[in-house]
């Protein structure tokens, strides 16, 4: 040491310094690896974010307004005639009720047993 | 090796090594220039890794005209100014003064094994003009010529012999006051 140097370093610190700053050309490498990809990475974070933001807009939208499930349009799609499925149209044919006599009201009763008072008072209601 | 060999090494593809080679003569040639002004071990330290990455991503645009090492001096001695210009900075945020902080630094630094004439000697190199301090130190405790000071500093001979000749007697002048 001369006489102008009047500080010293941790015992070995040289040899430690020499071989940290060796390792700064693959250091440097890594960082200039992922500055170089750095774009395309981001580009692909982009196109994948487009990717998922529009599967659920979509998904958002081609929901039924009224928030029917798959499984209530399959049981409604089960009701509808293959036979002649624009009948589904034809509201007089859906609003159509059943028409019952009176005669079949009796014949209704009398055949789930109800008893003859009530038969009786039905027919003549 | 010597700085021509390293440049034909670097020249020849062979960068790391050469990159080795700069670290092998240089690392501790910097350490101890930088250490002169930022005054902590700690700092010296950080400040070296900082210089020779900025060396390495630098190399490329070395060109043989300069030489190698005053080339990077220049490196390590703009590196070490800006730091200190950002720590002036940021002492004046917390109402402080860098000089105090770089003094309370050296005296409670537990790497100096000097007298207290050298004690007193670098505190009294702190109140130099950044230009005077480069010039001083490089001078003074590396024993540099003028012509090699000149490359680093981008300044004529003239002018840093000037300068060196100001910080001299400002130095005498302060040692004679504090002594």
């Amino acid at each position: 040491m001369n006489e102008k140097q009047f500080h010293t370093v941790p015992e070995g610190y040289f040899e430690g310094l020499q071989a940290r700053l060796s390792a700064i050309p693959q250091q440097q490498e890594t960082v200039t690896r992922w500055v170089r990809f750095r774009p395309y990475l981001a580009m692909a974070a982009a196109f994948a974010a487009m990717v998922v933001g529009g599967t659920a807009l979509l998904r958002q939208t081609a929901q039924p307004a009224s928030g029917l499930t798959y499984d209530d349009l399959m049981g409604y799609a089960q009701l509808i005639p293959t036979t002649n499925p624009y009948m589904i149209y034809d509201e007089e044919y859906m609003g159509e009720e059943e028409a019952y006599t009176e005669e079949d009201i009796i014949n209704y009763l009398i055949e789930t047993g109800v008893s003859l008072e009530l038969v009786a008072y039905e027919a003549n209601r | 090796m010597n700085d021509q060999q390293i440049i034909a090494l670097w020249e020849s593809g062979q960068r790391e090594r050469a990159f080795n080679e700069i670290v092998r003569n240089y690392s501790e040639r910097l350490y101890w220039h930088v250490r002169r002004f930022v005054c902590s071990h700690e700092d010296a330290d950080d400040l070296v890794q900082e210089i020779f990455i900025k060396i390495w991503g630098a190399l490329p645009t070395f060109r043989g005209d300069a030489q190698l090492f005053t080339w990077l001096y220049r490196i390590a001695t703009n590196e070490t100014l800006n730091f200190l210009r950002k720590q002036k900075v940021r002492a004046s945020l917390r109402f402080q003064s860098l000089d105090d902080e770089l003094e309370r630094k050296i005296d409670e630094d537990p790497y100096f094994n000097g007298t207290e004439a050298q004690r007193l000697l670098s505190k009294a190199i702190l109140k130099l003009p950044d230009k005077q301090r480069v010039v001083f130190s490089l001078r003074y405790y590396e024993d540099m010529k003028y012509e090699d000071i000149a490359e680093i500093t981008g300044t004529s001979v003239g002018a840093l012999k000037a300068s060196y000749h100001i910080a001299y007697e400002k130095l005498k002048a302060e040692f004679q006051d504090l002594v």
